[in-house]
């Protein structure tokens, strides 16, 4: 086939194709496939990132109960009740527990204390936020609640002081919020 | 050969001549190259900065000098930090100076707290003194932690373990001098000549005085005026006049005169007027005040604060005349604030840590006239305007 072929043959399609549409074809055309770009976000990359986090191909990290219907809330979240004081990385994000810190780490013994409701026996406990060091150092899972926060003048109800005393390193990785007992009711 | 085969040679050959014989372009616009550049090739920085200029302190992983006086909103330099790593900018020398905390091993091994002093044309190490101990404080950064006394001969570290005490250190002549036992107190404000004051657990603060070589010769106790069990100050704190002003959690302000070795706890007054009272404004955030000449004090205030807000970001900033102790001006912010500064220029900046966000306002207005990205920002920010 030879240039002028060529050039007969996509003449040829281009007329066919001009006179088989309107203008207003060829919008309608145009329009539907803007409306299909926008819908790409429904393909299944977009609809993993919407998934919820118990979708196993969501990449995020399923929601974990404690299990324990007096102990509500998910301790990998901020929201966690007894986190009402907490400023740092959640210990449950790092391979520890609510109450225990990741492996390779060390718990400090010397802590900072506050005072947070469950929700579910309406009871006021002393949480003890032990920190976990000289492990891994990075900001996942950081929360900032701060119910009972106090200046650091008074340091055993400050937040902000890295808790790490009488460990072998004071180089912060983490916090737990272990239940030290429940708080005397004021009467 | 057909015809067909030698149009399509033809047709090569121009396409070759067409891209690699002509000249492209642009030659035509620019005769000659670029020149050869030389290398190594480091950067130098003024001696004294321009005080349109701003020592960011991310809490705690780097410290950024910025413009913020120019649209071009340039990082100028970088000093490194690691663990609560705290900043003292003289007015007077050519150095800078930041206290911070390594590992041997990055978060293991053997543990250095050590003053680093920098040259401020080109930001090099040129001098260190290491802090005896293991004991300077590791707490998210905060005003308190590193000051100077002495005009600014001496550098006090706040050490906290969590036995509290002062390492006093002589900067010029790069040496510790010695420590000083501070139990129930926190943080340093410099005090007098040569001394310094540290709040205390019982809300009163101690004062010491100190002799040439970092020795105590003077100590007072205030009276209590700190109601740490309902309405604590927050230890963020502004100057204004020479004097030291303490928002509180509530909402008053206490002023402290720590210019003498004697501090004078001066009367303190409502930040909120009866109207404000309904709506719960109250100071918030972390750098919370700054202060302006010898009247005006900027305080960042939340609407509908409640217990556990007070690290929160805030919505406004009020201005204060701390003679007539009444509100002058109420800016209301783009984007909520958790640190406020001035710059120290003679026409001030007032800059807004929002996040990632630093915004910078007319502090007369309260118009914004830019905002700087603060990549990587992730937890609280000290903001140091050059002195």
């Amino acid at each position: 086939m030879n240039v002028a072929q060529i050039d007969r043959l996509a003449e040829k399609a281009l007329r066919g194709f001009a006179s088989r549409t309107s203008r207003r074809s060829v919008f309608s055309v145009l329009g539907a496939m803007l409306a299909g770009a926008s819908a790409l976000p429904l393909l299944p990359v977009a609809r993993a990132d919407a998934a919820p986090a118990s979708d196993p191909n969501s990449g995020r990290q399923p929601p974990k109960p404690s299990g324990n219907p007096q102990d509500p809330g998910d301790p990998t979240q901020c929201d966690y009740w007894r986190y009402c004081a907490i400023d740092g990385s959640l210990c449950t994000c790092y391979g520890g527990s609510v109450n225990a810190c990741p492996p390779g780490t060390e718990m400090s013994q010397i802590t900072w204390i506050g005072t947070c409701r469950n929700p579910a026996d309406q009871r006021n406990y002393i949480i003890s936020y032990n920190d976990c060091c000289g492990g891994v150092l990075w900001g996942r899972c950081n929360c900032q609640r701060n119910d009972g926060d106090r200046p650091v003048v008074r340091p055993q109800n400050n937040n902000e002081v890295t808790w790490c005393f009488g460990t072998k390193s004071q180089s912060y990785t983490c916090s737990t919020a272990v239940i030290l007992g429940a708080a005397i009711e004021p009467r | 050969m057909s015809m067909k085969a030698h149009s399509v040679r033809a047709l090569l050959v121009s396409f070759f001549a067409l891209f690699f014989l002509t000249p492209p372009a642009g030659a035509v616009d620019f005769p000659e190259p670029l020149p050869a550049e030389p290398v190594p090739n480091v950067r130098t920085l003024p001696e004294r900065y321009p005080q349109s200029w701003v020592f960011l302190n991310y809490a705690s992983n780097r410290i950024e000098l910025r413009n913020v006086g120019s649209d071009s909103r340039d990082v100028e330099g970088q000093l490194q930090a690691r663990d609560s790593t705290t900043l003292l900018v003289p007015k007077n020398r050519p150095e800078i100076y930041t206290a911070d905390t390594v590992w041997s091993r990055y978060t293991r091994g053997t543990r250095t707290d050590y003053i680093t002093v920098y040259d401020t044309k080109t930001l090099n190490p040129i001098g260190e003194i290491v802090l005896p101990g293991a004991k300077r404080a590791l707490i998210t950064t905060m005003q308190g932690m590193f000051a100077f006394t002495d005009h600014e001969r001496m550098g006090l570290v706040f050490d906290f373990t969590p036995a509290s005490s002062v390492t006093v250190v002589d900067l010029i002549a790069r040496k510790v001098l010695n420590s000083i036992d501070i139990p129930g107190c926190s943080l340093i404000y410099p005090t007098g000549a040569r001394g310094f004051s540290t709040m205390c657990s019982s809300g009163t603060m101690l004062s010491l005085k100190l002799d040439a070589a970092g020795k105590v010769i003077g100590r007072r106790e205030t009276r209590k005026f700190n109601d740490l069990d309902h309405d604590p100050l927050f230890t963020a704190s502004a100057i204004v006049g020479g004097v030291r002003y303490f928002p509180s959690m509530h909402g008053i302000v206490q002023p402290v005169d720590l210019r003498g070795d004697e501090v004078k706890i001066l009367p303190k007054w409502p930040l909120v007027g009866a109207a404000d009272l309904p709506a719960h404004w109250r100071p918030a955030g972390w750098q919370i005040a700054a202060g302006e000449g010898d009247k005006l004090l900027y305080v960042l205030m939340q609407e509908h604060a409640h217990e556990g807000t007070h690290k929160d970001a805030s919505s406004e900033v009020w201005v204060f005349n701390v003679d007539t102790k009444t509100r002058v001006r109420r800016l209301r912010l783009v984007r909520p604030g958790s640190s406020i500064a001035l710059t120290q220029d003679a026409s001030p900046l007032l800059l807004v840590q929002a996040d990632q966000r630093l915004d910078v306002y007319d502090p007369a207005t309260g118009g914004l006239i830019r905002s700087l990205n603060l990549p990587g920002f992730s937890t609280r920010m000290l903001i140091q305007p050059v002195p």
